[in-house]
């Protein structure tokens, strides 16, 4: 065999994989989504996001200054949201925020207010879900950039400060400008995470509702194709979803 | 940073706390367990076939973690040694596939899955998942770029073909990282909830993320047995992270993502 051929059965099984179970399923959906368009009668379709980039930023920060026991322990608390299982976590949340007995409940009564429904209400249920999926959201930027600030050389920390820098100056015009790209792929990683991670937290929490306020496009093509079974507007669905 | 921390990780504390309290003492103001009880744990055993779930998640969970390793490690290797064209594309198109999501890939899939009569079985639940090879694949390639290229060249001086290289000085050298990579892709196939969904219609093989969502519609009036199954199920993967954290941070710090 020539030494050109010779990377094709290294090559192929992940060729193979990546043609059948993704990019094979892509076009099948741009073409099916294309058997039936009328996606605009639909309800509005949003990707409920908030936006998580500035916190992670400065908490991966603060954990990267100041090396240490109490910051790796930290770390490590603050990833738990990332691993664990997505369903437990919804049952937790719900448990949690049951209006007529929860946490929220004993709150709410120990300042002598009613209970608020957080799942219940159009108007705080999104709000919730974004909480949820932040967390995991935070862990994981926290993770990504942390891995950038690692390569970070810190002599150039250093001559800021002997320069007289303070902190805050050693974190805007040192540390910043050397993760910016990081930054902007984490802002596109985050877009396109956020809205399926929460996912799961809609599916066992809301059902998109009450009233549709927790509807994102993920959860809508779920209803569309499994829970309708029209697939054509399910495929619609997620043609729209593709960068 | 504390508030965070608190904010985001008090209802998964709670509920453990709560599975160990007796029924009537659920939602009492304080959060301890004043006379801890298994009861719950007991009833979510013997209404919940909880071993059994655990039992098939873990083979989906292991069968996508050896899948994706495998096609992710030859395809890293075969970039890095080679340097072809092909091998760039190649590169090229699995990073893209991390940027689409797995519900645009949905309803193909579901179609492809019942047309090979794979619906509710292990080869439906774990040969679709190999669409998240791609995260493996560039996680792995920087780890064998960081092995020496001497190493590689004095192997191939001493007439070793390209496989042997690969098993046996490429694949010594990989072992932590395949460790780390291989936990990440474990942890989130447990995790998933979505395609064992949709891929086992008829509910079997169940996994414990589809079967918890089962027992939360059927014992929702029930909170302590379903927190205490909540609880089992988070726990191999809680304590499987805790063990290897600093791997799997140390797979990513060396990822060159960023």
């Amino acid at each position: 065999m020539s030494e050109r051929a010779r990377h094709w059965p290294y090559l192929a099984p992940l060729l193979a994989a990546l043609l059948i179970w993704v990019y094979g399923p892509l076009a099948g959906t741009v073409v099916l989504s294309f058997l039936r368009w009328n996606l605009t009668s639909g309800p509005a379709a949003f990707a409920g996001l908030a936006n998580y980039r500035a916190l992670p930023l400065s908490l991966a920060i603060a954990l990267w200054k100041r090396p240490g026991r109490a910051a790796s322990g930290y770390r490590c608390l603050l990833f738990i949201p990332l691993v664990l299982a997505p369903v437990a976590t919804a049952i937790s949340w719900q448990f949690a925020l049951n209006p007529l007995q929860g946490i929220v409940h004993t709150m709410s009564a120990a300042v002598g207010v009613p209970a608020p429904n957080l799942l219940g209400d159009p108007r705080t249920a999104l709000w919730i879900i974004d909480l949820i999926t932040s967390g995991k959201m935070i862990a994981l930027n926290i993770l990504l950039f942390g891995a950038a600030l690692g390569a970070i050389d810190p002599c150039a920390l250093e001559a800021a400060r002997i320069e007289g820098a303070t902190e805050t100056q050693v974190t805007w015009h040192v540390v910043i400008p050397q993760v910016r790209r990081t930054i902007a792929a984490l802002g596109m990683l985050t877009a396109v995470y956020g809205g399926q991670w929460s996912f799961t937290s809609i599916a066992v929490l809301t059902q998109g509702g009450p009233l549709n306020s927790t509807d994102n496009i993920y959860y809508l093509i779920y209803t569309y194709g499994f829970t309708y079974f029209d697939i054509g507007r399910a495929a619609a669905a997620s043609a729209g979803t593709s960068p | 940073m504390i508030a965070t921390a608190v904010c985001l990780l008090a209802p998964p504390a709670l509920a453990v706390l709560g599975s160990f309290k007796p029924a009537n003492m659920l939602y009492d103001a304080d959060p301890l367990p004043v006379r801890p009880t298994l009861a719950n744990y007991r009833v979510a055993i013997t209404d919940f076939p909880i071993g059994q779930l655990i039992g098939s998640t873990f083979v989906v969970a292991a069968g996508v973690m050896t899948l994706q390793l495998a096609v992710a490690t030859l395809a890293a290797y075969a970039i890095v040694r080679f340097r072809t064209r092909a091998g760039n594309l190649l590169l090229l198109g699995g990073t893209a596939a991390i940027l689409v999501p797995a519900q645009a890939l949905l309803v193909p899939q579901f179609l492809m899955i019942s047309h090979l009569g794979w619906l509710n079985s292990y080869t439906g639940l774990i040969v679709p998942q190999l669409s998240g090879a791609g995260v493996a694949l560039v996680l792995l390639r920087q780890h064998v770029r960081d092995i020496p290229a001497s190493l590689i060249e004095a192997a191939v001086l001493d007439g070793a073909s390209s496989w042997r290289t690969l098993r046996h000085v490429v694949l010594p050298l990989l072992r932590p990282a395949l460790a780390a990579v291989g936990t990440l892709v474990f942890i989130n196939t447990w995790n998933e909830y979505l395609w064992p969904l949709i891929a086992t219609p008829g509910g079997s093989p169940g996994t414990i993320q589809t079967g918890l969502a089962l027992f939360l519609n059927a014992e929702g009036a029930n909170p302590g047995p379903l927190l205490a199954a909540a609880t089992v199920s988070a726990l191999p993967v809680l304590i499987g992270y805790l063990f290897t954290a600093r791997r799997v941070t140390g797979a990513f710090m060396h990822s060159g993502i960023g």
